[in-house]
């Protein structure tokens, strides 16, 4: 699991992936040029359409609603609307691809039930 | 001493410890003080900290009559704990109405050569009486504690333990990286690296599977996944609620597979040679393993300890300043803030992978901290009796619906 | 009480109530505790230290705060919440981690009684978080100590009894259960509350609910919090020898008195007189825990056993009808319940709230645990 950093600002996990991890806490407008990385998105430069915090994702290429996420060269998540080059991309965005347990069983709640109320917490009180 | 002034001696693999009747090495030489229920856990705390230098309690919240299903997996965590190299000499206290006897827990024990002794609050006559006599058979098992000596040994006989908490991006990018660099070293000098925290490889199991070295220990492994997600749908809970958590979620994580991806990083990219189950027998020279656990930190790390881990390296991206009784705990972080801002909480700053530095260079020094820690280096936590315990317990619904675990 | 009831008691020299701390919008304490209440596992070490280092304040450490979700957390929220609000706690210092699911600053956020805050990871580390968390519990000792020098009169109508029987052995039946139930007999007719912990007997009698209860919005609330435990693993011998029994026998303990309220485990009693229950089903560790949170000021615990823990928040009281217990573990229990009268109970438990200490209190080990209501994830 090497990385390959670019400018010192993201880091992109494998080659194959659909998105980068910021170093650093980044600002609307900040670009990065992808050339000469060899990456499978191509070799443009993204503009970040938002603040990115540190550790949290932005796309490396427009992301339709329902197509998968790539990180480590593995499936991280699907999209749950369009995401374009440069948008940070977190749970707002992004859901599983996991099967729920209690999906067959009872026909309990989807993804964004009370039940998760995790997300939920993390904006109560969060600092 | 800080990471650049460490001689990486790729080639050296030695360490010297405390070499037990039954062969194993302890990294450290600890009186335990074992509560058989939690009605003698206070008890056992007490004593702890009225006595002299490492003597360690293991105080928790088992029941005393605890139901027949679960009660298989507390009797071997609590016989575990006393087995475990790194206890020079093991005190089970009980109230002596405990379903879970502690004259076998101690019988247990002792075949590892070690002293043991038992002591029973109603049969000395309450807590104060208690206290008293409980004072003198520390003593004499402290007295003969201090006669152990450090010898010559070697990575080929440590079981070490891999853990991440209080997670963020950072962790699989840089601390969890440079932990499993540490682990394929570790195998490859013949030890044992373990990881638990089954919820988290939900998402990545595939990746494990792959590495399994028969179809036994996969399906041994995807079985272990499937019923800790089967848990959580006994509570009707999508596993997702819980997994990333709010502080990881915080720190970047997305889903549960971004995380648990992250988090098998640390595991390394040997083999994966076995699945055992959650406070058993880890064994010597078993390469890389897996422990089944949930993801709670403290009870992961119990188990992996009363399995036999005689050092724990903890990878923290938010800053988990947890440590444990009896085994002594590294903390790793990859993320600059959290090492900056919590220097004295952490050993090993592994975002200098970060910054530039390679996973391989920080993935060495880590290893031979290991071996200095097993040597002797005190850790964050020791400094800071950061000592944690918790026996995973399992809950009267998962009983009756999925039956016995092991 | 009556005149006439006040001078006859009088008379004998019964206490007819006790000096206890008056608190603003909560029942009054009967001791003056500051409480260092860890949120999380992992702040619990940090919480201990504070605690060593500032000799009147006491210390609830606990294995939870840590991966839990939905019902499980909420219990778990609810119960530090209720804990900390108890009427004998006079300030709060809480202490959490910061990456927790518990956060600690919105839990010290929604406490109305004096609360300081402080967690590891916000202070730079656990030697800062100490320091800090010395500094504010030495500031609320200072407060509570100067509130506590004038103590109010108060009596047994002021008193919620916390009530917890471990088990249902041959000597708990024959001389706990109605020692307590003459206890609860005298509180309940002055006009004061029980919470009785523990739901373990009850569980094999759903169908009874109707006559247990004083109303049929109680019996509802009885009958599904039997249901919830019903299909739970094997039975734990405290149920199974309650199915063997009568009912109305298992209710001998609160002498029969019908109950007026179902609480949720960690839930608050607002019952204004008379007995409810909580729906707890651990053992006495965790059960003490609930009826702290409901707002017991002292607890009565009958064990065969022995278990001689007390609490870090509520004195309690042990009582016991095993004759070896009563012998092995002479200084840990209070009551010896086949010779003691319930004038001889009520004097304890008035005794109890007036300062004077519990056996427990003597040897000073407490426990503290909560109820789980869903496994560690």
């Amino acid at each position: 699991m090497k990385g390959i950093t670019i400018d010192d600002a993201a880091i992109v996990m494998a080659e194959a992936d659909t998105v980068a991890t910021a170093l650093d806490d980044l600002e609307t407008g900040r670009e990065f040029d992808l050339a000469g990385y060899g990456f499978a998105v191509g070799e443009h430069t993204v503009t970040l359409t938002e603040q990115v915090e540190f550790g949290h994702k932005f796309a490396l290429e427009p992301i339709a609603e329902g197509e998968l996420i790539r990180k480590y060269d593995e499936v991280v998540g699907e999209a749950t609307r369009d995401i374009a080059a440069g948008e940070w991309v977190h749970t707002h965005n992004v859901e599983s691809t996991r099967a729920r347990p209690g999906d067959e069983s009872d026909g309990s709640d989807d993804g964004e039930s009370a039940e998760t109320d995790a997300p939920a917490a993390a904006t109560e009180g969060e600092r | 001493m800080t990471d650049s002034e460490v001689q990486i001696d790729p080639d050296d693999h030695t360490f010297r410890g405390y070499r037990r009747a039954d062969g194993r090495v302890g990294v450290r030489n600890v009186v335990a003080v074992v509560p058989v229920s939690v009605t003698a856990s206070a008890v056992a705390e007490r004593l702890a900290d009225d006595a002299a230098e490492w003597v360690r309690a293991t105080p928790h919240q088992m029941p005393l009559d605890p139901p027949e299903g679960a009660r298989d997996q507390i009797e071997t965590v609590l016989e575990g704990i006393g087995a475990n190299p790194n206890v020079a000499g093991a005190l089970y206290v009980s109230l002596g109405t405990e379903r879970i006897e502690a004259d076998a827990l101690a019988d247990g024990v002792a075949e590892t050569g070690k002293p043991v002794e038992t002591l029973t609050i109603r049969e000395e006559g309450g807590t104060a009486a208690a206290l008293d006599a409980g004072a003198d058979a520390v003593d004499r098992l402290a007295d003969e504690a201090r006669e152990a000596r450090r010898e010559d040994a070697d990575a080929s006989e440590l079981v070490v333990a891999m853990e991440c908490g209080g997670s963020d991006a950072t962790s699989g990018i840089a601390a969890n990286p440079a932990v499993g660099n540490a682990c394929d070293r570790l195998v490859e000098a013949g030890g044992t690296g373990v990881i638990s925290e089954t919820p988290e490889f939900i998402g990545a199991e595939h990746i494990l599977a792959d590495r399994c070295t028969t179809e036994e220990v996969r399906e041994r492994l995807l079985d272990a996944v499937d019923r800790r997600e089967r848990m959580a749908g006994l509570m009707g809970v999508d596993f997702r609620g819980a997994q990333p958590s709010p502080g990881n979620q915080k720190g970047g994580l997305t889903t549960i597979e971004e995380k648990s991806l992250g988090a098998i990083a640390k595991g390394g990219t040997t083999p994966l040679q076995g699945v055992i189950s959650y406070g058993h027998r880890l064994p010597l020279g078993g390469g890389f393993v897996v422990m089944d656990s949930p993801g709670y930190d403290v009870e992961s790390v119990s188990g992996k300890v009363a399995g036999g881990a005689q050092v724990v390296v903890f990878t923290t991206g938010r800053g988990s300043t947890t440590g444990n009784p009896i085994a002594p705990v590294i903390k790793v972080t990859g993320n600059p803030n959290t090492y900056q801002r919590m220097t004295d909480n952490m050993d090993v700053d592994a975002s200098r992978v970060l910054s530039g530095e390679s996973v391989d260079a920080v993935g060495a020094d880590l290893y031979r901290r290991i071996l200095s820690v097993a040597g002797g280096e005190l850790t964050a936590a020791e400094r800071h009796r950061m000592e944690e315990f918790a026996i995973n317990d399992i809950p009267p619904k998962e009983l009756a619906a999925l039956g016995d675990p092991t | 009480m009556t005149p006439e009831l006040e001078s006859a008691d009088a008379e004998r020299g019964i206490a007819q109530g006790f000096e206890g701390y008056a608190r603003e919008s909560r029942g009054p304490g009967v001791r003056n505790t500051v409480v260092v209440l860890p949120s999380v596992i992992c702040s619990g070490v940090v919480a201990e230290s504070i605690a060593d280092a500032v000799p009147e304040a006491t210390v609830t450490p606990h294995d939870h705060g840590c991966g839990q979700i939905g019902a499980d957390k909420d219990q778990t929220r609810r119960t530090l919440l209720n804990v900390s609000e108890n009427p004998n706690v006079a300030g709060v210092v809480v202490v959490g981690l910061g990456c927790e699911t518990l956060d600690s600053e919105a839990l010290a956020a929604d406490l109305s009684l004096p609360v300081r805050q402080t967690a590891i990871q916000t202070a730079g580390g656990t030697d800062e978080a100490i320091e800090e968390g010395i500094a504010a519990a030495e500031e609320l000792v200072a407060d509570a100590r100067e509130q506590g020098s004038h103590r109010e009169q108060f009596d047994l109508s002021d008193l919620t009894l916390g009530v917890t029987v471990s088990d249902l052995a041959d000597s708990t039946v024959e001389s706990v259960t109605p020692a307590v139930g003459a206890l609860i007999r005298r509180v309940v007719d002055a006009g004061g509350r029980v919470v009785v912990g523990g739901l373990g007997p009850l569980v094999p009698h759903a169908d009874s609910a109707d006559d247990l209860t004083a109303d049929a919005e109680t019996a509802d609330a009885l009958r599904d919090a039997l249901e919830r435990h019903r299909d739970e693993a094997p039975p734990t011998p405290l149920r199974r020898s309650a199915g063997d029994r009568d009912p109305t026998d298992v209710s001998l303990l609160w002498d029969r008195e019908p109950l007026v309220d179902v609480l949720a485990y960690g839930e608050k009693a607002d019952h204004d007189a008379g007995v409810a229950v909580v729906e707890s089903m651990g053992g006495f560790e965790e059960t003490s825990t609930a009826l702290t949170a409901a707002g017991a000021q002292v607890v009565v615990h009958g064990t065969a056993d022995g278990i001689p823990t007390g609490h870090p928040v509520v004195p309690v009281l042990k009582v016991t009808g095993d004759p070896d217990t009563a012998a092995a573990l002479a200084d840990d229990i209070d009551v010896d319940a086949p010779s003691a009268s319930p004038d001889e109970l009520v004097e304890g438990v008035l005794a109890t709230a007036d300062g004077q200490e519990t056996a427990a209190e003597g040897h000073g080990l407490t426990s503290f645990a909560i109820s789980r209501a869903g496994p560690s994830l």
